[in-house]
């Protein structure tokens, strides 16, 4: 979609025509804007400067702002670009949300090396869903993604239930970087515990056990957290060893908390029969707000800026083509079915990049979290922010996200206060749930009735109107 | 290689979709094995039972789908807010004469002003609007609670017909001339708007609605036992009594529906708005009571089969997922053909409860097998069983 110029502003390159920024003033805007949103967390309330400038609340409002920005700027690629509709978005998020904690949980991989393993996981299955592109379109297309949006949390709850537990939560560990190499260490022995001050929010201590025993001697280990209670081996921060026949022969943790942390061994009958080697060493974890924000935001704004140079290259003009008039665009040339391959491919691969952060932001998954309203929810925001402009997404859910922190609190009350009064048979009970589909359905209609093009659109006509003040045209 | 392929592609198209049938039907065969024939004959007559119901809930899919080129997402919350209003009215004793009063104001209001606002400045309107309003009042609240059946059909018929019309007004009627996808958009817009208001209104707890009650006992019918084959089934196959009952309401609305389409003026209009909107408006028809007129029949459609559904198998929000296996059924049948719509129903109501049949603790019935179903459509024949092929044109 071309850009709108002010009266008298004219493209004579094609250089300037396909500039991202057209002047070093919006450039400077755009990285003073963008240095500001890092800046942002180094002010909060439990930043390390301490300034408490700004509420923790919006930290972590933006992370999970910039989380749904990644996965609705991939539906604006389908959408927006190659005019596929998808019904099936938030499906694709929950494959690479649970392949990511699956990958990260069971299979020993890094969250660095899941979120590209569970990106291409997504991509690969949007591959398979777009494959009805190949005969249908339109509205049809709209069904076979909401076939998607079915079987694949179906798949997810019962086939894969081993995995995935089902219909109930699956918790994640938080990305961390290292452990790097031991700064203490110790040999334990029996009844004599080893204590050890450490942990740190940010800079974790990953305290780990390794026991060998001969055959036979079963010693058991336990580890006391500062506040002196016992850490179960179900604890999200707990990574136990066991042997092939059950038992345990070691641990690691991940101590967050500042404290004296204690290790015991007890073996009472078999004292001598083994050995254990424990050592902690330190790692940079990700598991606050703060820290996810520097891996969320950058990842965001890096896959925008991509999107933004996808749609520039011959596949993003293809695309266009290929929303604009498929018959006409295979007429000249463009293989329409491998771009609209293309375009689910790439989709679904934003929406697994975003499932993964939302999984290892939340720590907590279910597949509650998956279901057929937030496909339709992540649609909503990218008509209202505007479908097929590169700062569609953005705008959308930002507008949304604000919408619900600011509208829900209030109308909840006041509606609870009002509407029982009127008419006696509503319970207050219901209203809560019920605010958030009539606010985004109503927002939706408002915006399809009054702005179809969104509010990138009015942004751009906002700009020319603002560089051409105090004149209309 | 490919000169084989491409020469007999037709043939080795047929072959492959050959083998997946029999591969199916050996898989159908091995899973059915161990059964007793009488649950294989009470899974086919629920199915079928079933299957009516959702026909019934296609149709009204088909029919806006026929007028006004929409495909309708919403139809599934228009069923659960006419199975509510309908619950309001049926089992609560005492009928407010205000909220009685708005409804059929409100309804009448929207009727009168669907060509233009300014219709209420005749006299003769205003007439008509008054006189409207107190008897459907009146319907809905005349005599005690022997006389529900009359206040819950008037009240349903109201309450259907305003939020066709409402719906059509607001959210569809300023989208003409836009694109395809923006109408998809509204109608899930529209859904969870109702959504939030039924939620608000009703809340989620499951409703009892005994609509199918036996008038001897009060009580809910006993189930129909096949005895007098229990030598040939090996078992006794049970059928439910609500199902059979909404299954026949079902083919009677069906069959006037076909009625009303193909013998009365006003059908046979809404079939020529929908072979060509501009070519209808030039002979003189109009598009815009027409398709008011399709939208509020096909709220009552869904009203009546969201009264069915609620009543066979309870009345909830859930409801509303009825809707969302039915698109495959309308798919199957084709998206143009009233026909199809009763036998893509029946099919998918077959395909869920064999389903269920065969794996009652993983939902494969409800949640896999119509999905299943839609791909294979899309992907073998997008067009239905009975619709129209598309042709495109640059």
């Amino acid at each position: 979609m071309a850009n709108l110029h002010p009266a008298g502003v004219f493209d004579t390159t094609y250089d300037e025509d396909m500039s991202i920024d057209r002047t070093a003033r919006d450039k400077l805007w755009k990285n003073l804007a963008f240095a500001a949103l890092l800046l942002l967390p180094l002010l909060s309330v439990s930043g390390p400067l301490g300034l408490k400038l700004v509420s923790d609340q919006y930290i972590s409002l933006i992370g999970r702002i910039a989380i749904f920005v990644i996965a609705v700027q991939g539906l604006n690629l389908l959408v927006g670009y190659t005019g596929q509709i998808s019904l099936g978005h938030a499906a694709f998020m929950a494959i690479g949300a649970y392949g990511s904690a699956i990958l990260a949980r069971d299979l020993g991989f890094s969250f660095w090396t899941a979120l590209p393993a569970c990106a291409l996981l997504t991509g690969l299955a949007g591959l398979v869903f777009g494959l009805p592109s190949l005969r249908v379109k339109g509205f049809y297309l709209a069904m076979a993604t909401l076939a998607a949006q079915f079987i694949i949390p179906w798949l997810l709850r019962y086939p894969l239930e081993d995995w995935t537990g089902g219909t109930r939560p699956l918790s994640v560990p938080a990305p961390m970087i290292g452990p790097f190499a031991p700064y203490a260490e110790a040999t334990l022995s029996d009844g004599e515990p080893w204590t050890i001050a450490a942990g740190d929010p940010y800079f974790v201590d990953v305290i780990s056990v390794n026991l060998q025993a001969g055959a036979g001697v079963e010693p058991s280990i336990a580890l006391r957290n500062p506040a002196g209670d016992l850490v179960l081996a179900g604890d999200i921060n707990m990574t136990v060893m066991e042997n092939p026949g059950g038992q345990i022969t070691g641990f690691s943790y991940i101590a967050a908390k500042a404290g004296e942390y204690r290790v015991e061994i007890s073996a009472a009958d078999s004292a001598g029969a083994w050995t254990a080697a424990a050592t902690v060493s330190k790692a940079l974890s990700f598991s606050t707000d703060i820290a996810m924000y520097y891996i969320i935001v950058p990842l965001s704004a890096l896959l925008m800026f991509l999107a933004r140079n996808i749609i520039r290259t011959r596949t993003g003009r293809a695309f266009v083509s290929v929303r604009d008039n498929d018959l006409a665009a295979e007429l000249l040339g463009i293989n329409v079915f491998t771009y609209k391959l293309r375009a689910f491919f790439l989709s679904a691969v934003y929406a697994g990049v975003a499932g993964c952060l939302l999984a290892f932001e939340r720590n907590s998954l279910s597949l509650d979290m998956f279901q057929l309203d937030v496909s339709i929810e992540m649609l909503a925001m990218l008509i209202i922010g505007g479908a097929g402009y590169p700062l569609g997404a953005m705008f959308g859910v930002t507008f949304i996200r604000l919408l619900q922190e600011a509208v829900i609190p209030f109308a909840r009350h006041s509606l609870a206060d009002l509407l029982p009064q009127v008419f006696p048979f509503i319970d207050a009970v219901n209203i809560t749930s019920a605010i958030n589909p009539i606010l985004f359905g109503g927002a939706l209609i408002v915006f399809l009735v009054l702005e179809p093009r969104g509010l990138a659109h009015r942004w751009e006509v906002f700009k020319v109107a603002w560089k051409l003040r105090p004149y209309a045209y | 290689m490919t000169e084989f392929i491409n020469r007999y592609r037709r043939q080795l198209t047929w072959a492959a979709y050959a083998g997946a049938a029999l591969a199916l039907a050996l898989f159908l065969a091995d899973q059915l094995a161990g059964l007793r024939a009488a649950r294989i004959v009470q899974t086919l007559i629920s199915g079928l039972l079933v299957g009516g119901v959702y026909g019934l809930v296609a149709l009204g899919i088909v029919v806006i789908n026929k007028a006004s080129g929409v495909f309708n997402f919403a139809h599934g919350w228009m069923m659960v807010v006419g199975g509510m209003i309908f619950w309001s009215f049926f089992t609560v004793s005492e009928i407010s004469l205000v909220g009685a009063g708005l409804l059929s104001a409100a309804t009448m209001f929207m009727a009168l002003t669907t060509v233009s606002y300014r219709s209420l400045r005749e006299g003769r309107n205003l007439a008509v609007f008054a006189a409207g309003v107190v008897i459907w009042t009146a319907l809905m609240t005349i005599g005690g609670i022997e006389w529900k059946w009359l206040h819950a059909a008037a009240g349903t018929f109201a309450g259907a017909i305003l939020t066709g019309l409402a719906v059509e007004r607001f959210t569809i009627r300023p989208l003409i001339g836009q694109p395809l996808f923006t109408a998809v958009l509204m109608t899930l817009a529209v859904a969870e708007v109702l959504h939030g208001v039924t939620q608000i209104a009703w809340g989620t707890v499951e409703l009892n609605l005994p609509v199918f009650a036996d008038p001897a006992t009060g009580s809910r019918f006993k189930p129909i036992r096949l005895d007098q084959f229990r030598e040939q089934l090996g078992g006794i196959a049970i059928i439910r009594v609500e199902l059979v009952i909404a299954f026949a309401l079902a083919l009677i609305a069906f069959a006037g529906f076909i009625v009303f389409f193909r013998y009365t003026s006003v059908g046979l209009a809404m079939r020529a708005t929908s072979e060509d909107q501009q070519l209808a408006q030039s002979v003189g028809l109009r598009v815009r009571v027409i398709l008011a007129i399709t939208w509020a029949a096909a709220a009552f459609l869904a009203s009546i089969a969201g009264v069915l559904q609620g009543g066979a198998v309870g009345l909830s929000l859930n409801i509303s997922f009825v809707a969302l296996r039915v698109f495959p059924a309308v798919l199957l049948g084709g998206l143009e053909s009233i026909g199809g719509a009763l036998v893509g129903g029946i099919i998918i109501g077959v395909v869920e409860q064999f389903g269920t049949l065969i794996n009652s603790s993983e939902q494969v019935g409800t949640n896999l097998a119509p999905y299943v179903v839609l791909m294979l459509v899309l992907v073998i024949r997008p067009d239905g069983l009975f619709g129209e092929k598309r042709i495109e044109r640059i």
